[in-house]
């Protein structure tokens, strides 16, 4: 099978799924993935601990630690003092799921949504780490899930690319961490499965924009031209590479067109804008990406994927979780009520959540109003919502130190596995043969959880 | 493609039909692994078949599905593949080793007409599959075809003049020869190694900061020109600095192994990442030199190969030994290090250090501490000028930049004029000088000369002028510089304001006197370092005896000229054994905290031994690799060079020689150029030119609809290559086209054009460098494409989207995408609307523009009906810009050539239309 010279970008796909488009019958068709990268703190935002107000100040037991690795940036501390959350919970929805009060409008979606307080990863460093959830490996050269999913399930829509990138900056003041190319990359897959990240200034898809000087009409004219000389040329030669090209070349002369039609906000209500907040009418907001987000998959894009900068709170917690909060909660639930009033949540996944967690213990000094936290892989908070998850749940328990998971263990492979499997793809299955060897999303792990599942 | 020969086999060949069957559907449960081995069945061995013979027919055919095998949840086995099967067993079962581990032997090449051994190699297969080869190619394409393979550019006009002339029969081999003697063959074999090599300007973890590898690229440039054997070109690479007395071109070479990613992320453990780099290490030799995929045994045991956890570990061993550290490069290249000064450097270098450690051996005998002690007790300083906080007329302050790079401007003065400190100029360096600016009344002024960042430095203004450590600044005015936002940054100390003008020695008191006399107020408990620093300099340049001054301002000048040296030379990383080397354990799991049993290095058990004199260590690897009993070696060589020329390998997975690779179309081909090769004395030039002498090679691409649908990949080679160019060659034909390219070879990586926020939407604040693009200007923007800066997390686009890898791993195969983001890259990147324009330009010095427009691009003349279109579109285009001269300007505005001044520009707008249409073509971007 000739997988890399015959096809093109999200238009002809399943090269693993054979002619069936899925597995078994999907309940999401499509996938918006809100990762919130730097780690966000799951015990500020999600996994209460009221009685830890009692260790205040102590150290973190060894028995609850258990000899577990933490970073060099504070495994040279003396000592690992407990830092509970100065943010106040309250439960919400018939749900009764506890949010923080930094989240009052995920807190008015719960009843939609599947929190998870149980999950955890490998890794322990941003790198790794994020390339281990959006990757299934945490070392570079393994394709993205988004590409995973664009070349298993193609794109509904010819005129756009199947697997779209969002990238927004940081609200807090702390320095971002660094991203990667390689996040979205398709890894060893053909690179017409990467990500296409559009940016927020300029053009939103790179070299869009027809060059200055040249108009629609003699853009048109030289694409007849090149069209017909290609043709000659496929006449002599016979190669379908011509034939393809020449597709393509009219695949982008659409995509000039249905780009634009795309990033075009003029026929979105005020009431819709104020859902989403304030922010969303500034190009790059996080707050614009999830309105982004909501017109990509109502086109027919099969895979979004958003980054928000900045939830790396080694320090000044307080102060930057509070202003990432503010960026991320209310566009965060206005996608997913945006969505349910569309009837698009029902066969759309929404993710939230970051490469690790948090450490309970205060990294750096601890006082009345301040503390940092570090690097938590051993469980940390996500929530789902849409195509195929549970609406109004919280699975998973954490010990009192949200520091070892107590009851439902899920790991990354677990969630990559399910949210395949909503998309009505055995994750077992979607394989691609590279250097002999058939690779998967979820490597030689992964079990879909069913208590996820609607 | 397979099944092409496979339903002309009469009884199934074990190699090509049987043996990928089990490998592909049996081996992951039944093959090499010993730890997941079900029902003690083995396939993958003489004696397991024997064993098992009897069973494998019932199983793979039973009518049950639950008991048929693969069991369920596998794919199932087709009727084709099951009827294979039964065919071996009833033919007796016969069984043959993995063809690639055994060592090729040179066949006889098969008595039919061809010009070549390869060529009868071909032409016996064609002959069985009853095929008529394809004519020749005519000589232009020919002569395109073979300068974009072994230069990957394409024939200038005077080139393609000449050849045609040239009526010659050996006017063909005279060419080869000419493009095998170019300098730019280097360039173009070099860029596939780079991608083996994982060659990258950055260091590709994390913060993605640079590095300095472009010796090493350089140094694979001149070996493939100097035609440096392939067995020393891989010993060099491996173990150049474990050969007796070693050069340093030999040390360079070994840059190889360092290309790898290195991390040195904030809280990241050190021994994971050692374990992480020598991995890659073994990854990519074992993939370069063997086509193995060693890495799939870093967990378990290879389920399709022979190699063993342990195997790996062992080979691991081998790489495990460098002076590195887990968690380095910061600051650029990390150790060990070559420095590679030129002579008259190195020269310069020792003399200074020479120079330096007799004047520092006086100051340890002149006994200045006492001296110093005895000036302090009563020291003197000339009084200060009034310092007056609201004052505006003049301003002081000692301020410390650093370093790195930070192209975001540094504030040092807001009144009475303001004043601030721009970025470093590369991206790829960190800063070393750094202009000042100053504006008044909105115009800005900048320094002549750059002051190095990183040291304590007096600013002052007074009297509108600009003063550095107590002497006057010139400035000239500049244009183009917008006065940035406030934004400061660094160390600063003792800001004072003043309500008058300021003399040139109040400035120089302020500069000169008043650190020193601060920093000896402060009690001698409680000085810092930098006092203590501060008070030592102050008396040997200002208070000491003559002799000490003296010596004192040498050696200033020594230091400076210490660090000018050692910043101007260049260094690449490479390897350097520990004294005593880190213990190899297996790593259960592959994972670094779960070492186990202690091994040492050694090769695979399946492959040849160790030759009985190579040392234990990578330098005997390396011989084991270059002997003439190693299976591999040659043979993956020859296929890849093959691969560059004919656009597929003879082993179509070049990547992978093992259980799971293709089994090779023309085995004895491969095998008898394998041996070729190595009785050449490993002659890589002339091994290419036999592949490119062949008929083989020459022959015409145009196929029929009836042979595409017999042989659409052309494996039988019926028909001459015919293939996308490689991303880098894409923009540099339209480059060569244009007659933009500067062709200068070598050197440190540059930045073309590049869209904003590429880098910075994803890069990590200022304090690094490689984090913020900053484009050059003039002929850097056109140099070849393999010098464009390479940033791992964040490739050059208009090159990613022609499938060029992004070097973070080995890669030995690039894809072969057609995708409409080409499209856009090709109609509307600058890069090739600026080509498209000055192609135009060029062509309209000639008689006939469209003609030479093709001539450059396509090495031909249009044909009439070509030249009816594009002379069309010119006409309609031309009559748009005399009526839209803006549109014309705008046009002719894109790129940073200039415009010839007296051209006709609405004429030039629409040749520049017809240009670009010319440099879209699918022939334009393909070598045919």
């Amino acid at each position: 099978m000739n997988l890399t010279r015959r096809n093109f970008l999200g238009m002809v796909a399943l090269q693993s799924l054979g002619s069936a488009a899925t597995h078994f019958a999907p309940k999401a068709k499509r996938v918006i993935f809100l990762h919130q990268s730097g780690g966000p703190a799951q015990q500020d935002l999600f996994d209460w601990k009221p009685d830890l107000v009692k260790h205040r100040g102590i150290d973190l037991p060894a028995s609850v630690r258990m000899g577990q690795r933490i970073t060099g940036m504070t495994s040279g501390q003396s000592t690992l003092p407990v830092a509970p959350t100065i943010f106040k919970f309250a439960q919400h929805g018939r749900s009764g799921a506890w949010v923080s009060e930094l989240l009052p409008h995920t807190a008015k979606i719960v009843d939609d949504i599947t929190i998870v307080k149980s999950v955890h990863t490998d890794a322990i460093n941003h790198d790794p780490a994020i390339t281990f959830i959006q990757t299934g490996s945490q070392q570079p050269g393994r394709p993205s899930f988004g590409s995973w999913v664009s070349y298993g399930l193609g794109s509904e829509n010819a005129n756009l690319p199947a697997f779209v990138v969002l990238v927004s900056q940081s609200s807090g003041l702390n320095i971002d961490q660094p991203l990667f190319s390689r996040l979205w990359s398709s890894g060893f897959l053909p690179s017409n499965y990467q990500g296409i990240k559009f940016r927020s200034a300029g053009d939103p898809v790179l070299y869009l924009s027809d060059a200055p000087g040249i108009d629609r009409e003699t853009r048109r004219r030289m694409l007849d031209n090149l069209g017909a000389l290609n043709k000659a040329q496929a006449d002599e030669f016979h190669d379908p590479e011509i034939e393809t090209r020449i597709a393509q070349y009219e695949m982008a002369y659409r995509m000039q067109t249905s780009v634009p039609e795309l990033m075009d906000l003029s026929k979105e209500t005020d009431e819709t804008f104020a859902m989403y907040g304030p922010d969303v009418r500034k190009p790059g907001t996080y707050a614009s990406h999830c309105l982004l987000a909501r017109r990509l998959v109502e086109r027919g894009v099969r895979f979004v994927q958003l980054y928000k900068r900045g939830w790396d709170q080694h320090n000044n917690l307080p102060r930057d979780l509070r202003l990432q909060c503010e960026a991320v909660d209310q566009p965060s639930a206005a996608l997913v009520t945006d969505l349910k009033r569309r009837g698009l949540l029902d066969d759309t996944l929404v993710v939230w959540g970051g490469e690790f967690g948090r450490t309970v213990y205060c990294q750096g000094r601890l006082t009345e109003s301040d503390y940092g936290r570090d690097h938590h892989p051993r469980n940390f908070a996500m929530w789902f919502a849409g195509g195929g998850v549970k609406r109004g749940t919280t699975i998973g328990e954490t010990d009192d130190f949200s520091y070892n998971i107590a009851a439902d263990p899920i790991h990354v492979h677990d969630i990559q596995a399910t949210l395949l499997h909503c998309l009505g793809v055995d994750h077992k299955r979607l394989t691609y043969k590279f250097q002999g060897r058939d690779f998967r999303l979820t490597d030689v792990h992964g079990e879909v959880v069913k208590k996820m599942l609607a | 493609m397979l099944a092409i020969f496979v339903l002309l086999a009469a009884a199934p060949d074990f190699v090509k039909d049987v043996r990928p069957i089990l490998s592909d559907r049996c081996f992951a449960c039944h093959g090499p692994d010993d730890n997941r081995r079900m029902a003690n069945v083995r396939l993958d061995t003489k004696e397991g078949i024997a064993q098992a013979l009897a069973k494998i027919e019932p199983r793979v055919a039973h009518d049950k599905k639950a008991l048929r095998m693969p069991p369920p949840g596998s794919p199932e086995l087709t009727p084709a593949q099951i009827a294979t099967l039964k065919n071996w067993i009833a033919s007796g079962g016969e069984w043959r080793s993995h063809w690639s581990f055994d060592p090729p032997q040179r066949a006889v090449p098969p008595n039919v007409p061809g010009a070549t051994p390869i060529d009868k190699f071909i032409r016996a297969r064609l002959d069985r599959e009853k095929l008529v080869p394809a004519p020749r190619a005519d000589r232009a394409t020919l002569l395109r075809r073979a300068s974009l393979d072994l230069t990957g550019l394409p024939p200038t006009p005077a080139e393609l003049s000449a050849y045609l002339a040239d009526s010659s029969p050996r006017a063909y081999e005279k060419a080869i020869d000419r493009l095998l003697a170019s300098p730019h063959y280097g360039e173009r074999m070099a860029l596939h190694w780079l991608d083996l090599a994982r060659y990258a300007d950055t260091h590709g973890y994390h913060i993605d900061s640079h590095r300095d590898m472009w010796a090493w690229r350089d140094w694979v440039i001149g070996a493939f020109n100097k035609n440096l054997p392939y067995d020393k070109f891989t010993v060099w690479q491996l173990a150049g600095d474990l050969l007796p007395n070693p050069t340093p071109e030999q040390i360079l070479a070994t840059g190889f192994n360092r290309n790898h990613m290195i991390n040195y992320e904030g809280g990241a453990i050190p021994e994971e990442y050692l374990v992480e780099y020598v991995v890659d290490r073994v990854e990519a030799t074992s993939n370069v030199w063997m086509g193995l995929t060693m890495g799939c045994a870093r967990c378990h045991d290879h389920k399709y190969d022979p190699i063993r956890q342990r195997d790996f570990y062992r080979f691991f061993a081998f790489f495990n030994t460098v002076r590195e550290k887990g968690l380095d490069g910061q600051k650029g290249n990390a150790e060990p290090l070559l420095r590679l000064p030129e002579p008259a450097q190195k020269a310069r270098l020792d003399a200074v250090a020479t120079r330096i450690a007799e004047l520092e051996d006086w100051q340890d005998r002149a006994n200045i501490p006492a001296l110093q002690r005895d000036w302090e007790a009563q020291a003197k300083f000339p009084a200060a000028p009034e310092s007056s906080p609201e004052g505006k007329l003049a301003a002081s302050i000692r301020v410390k930049i650093g370093a790195r790079l930070d192209t975001v401007p540094t504030t040092i003065f807001e009144e009475p004029v303001r004043v601030w400190i721009d970025g470093g100029e590369a991206i790829g360096r960190n800063r070393r000088g750094s202009y000042l600016y100053v504006a008044r009344d909105g115009r800005v002024e900048r320094t002549r000369k750059q002051f190095v960042t990183g040291e304590w430095m007096n600013v002052a203004v007074s009297g509108g002028a600009l003063y550095i450590d107590g002497e006057r600044a010139e400035t000239q005015p500049i244009s183009g510089v917008v006065i940035p936002a406030v934004h400061t940054r660094g160390s600063r100390e003792d800001p004072r304001q003043f309500a008058r003008s300021l003399t040139l020695d109040e400035i120089r008191v302020l500069a000169r006197h008043e650190p020193a006399r601060l920093a000896l107020a402060v009690p001698e408990s409680k000085r810092s370092k930098d006092q203590r620093q501060t008070l030592f300099e102050y008396f040997s340049a200002h208070a000491g005896p003559e002799s000490v001054r003296q010596v004192h301002a040498e050696l200033a000048a020594l230091y400076r000229e210490r660090e000018d040296l050692l910043y101007e030379i260049p260094s690449a990383m490479v390897m350097g054994e520990m004294a005593i080397p880190r213990e190899t354990k297996i790593l259960a799991r592959g994972d670094y905290r779960n070492g186990t049993e202690a091994v040492s290095a050694q090769t695979p058990g399946f492959l040849p031994p160790l030759p009985k004199d190579a040392p234990p260590n990578r330098l005997g690897l390396a011989q084991w690799l270059v002997s003439r009993e190693h299976p591999l070696t040659a043979r993956v060589a020859v296929n890849r060079f093959w691969h560059m020329l004919f656009g597929t390998g003879l082993v179509k997975t070049v990547e992978d020689f093992g259980s799971q690779g293709e089994v090779p179309v023309h085995p004895e081909l491969l095998d008898w150029l394998a041996v070729e090769f190595m009785e050449s004395g490993w002659d890589v030039k002339r091994i290419v030119k036999l592949m490119a002498m062949s008929d083989a090679y020459q022959r015409s691409s145009k196929a029929t609809p009836a042979l595409v649908e017999r042989d659409p990949d052309n494996r039988l080679l019926v028909r001459g290559p015919r293939f996308r160019l490689p991303a880098e060659f894409v923009r540099d034909n339209a480059l060569a086209a244009a007659g933009l390219l500067n062709a200068k070879i070598g050197g440190p990586s540059v930045a073309p054009y590049q869209p904003s926020g590429v880098w910075e939407d994803i890069a990590y604040g200022d304090t690094f460098s490689a984090q913020r693009y900053q484009q050059d200007h003039g002929d850097k923007l056109y140099r070849r494409s393999m010098y464009t800066f390479w940033k791992r997390t964040a490739p050059p686009p208009g090159l990613a989207t022609f499938d060029a890898p992004d070097r973070e791993k080995c890669i030995a195969r690039r894809a072969l995408t057609n995708t409409p983001l080409q499209a856009l890259v090709l109609l509307n990147d600058p890069t090739y609307v600026e080509a498209a324009r000055v192609l135009a330009a060029n062509a309209m010095a000639t008689p006939d523009p469209l003609q030479a427009m093709y001539r450059r691009t396509l090495a031909r003349n249009p044909t009439p009906r070509e030249s009816q279109l594009l002379r069309a579109q010119f006409v309609k285009q031309l009559s748009v810009y005399r009526n839209w001269k803006a549109g014309a300007d705008e046009l002719l505005s894109v790129g940073e050539a200039p415009v010839p001044a007296k051209i006709d520009r609405a004429a030039l707008a629409a040749w520049t239309t017809v240009a670009s249409t010319i440099l879209n073509l699918d022939e334009t971007v393909t070598k045919q």
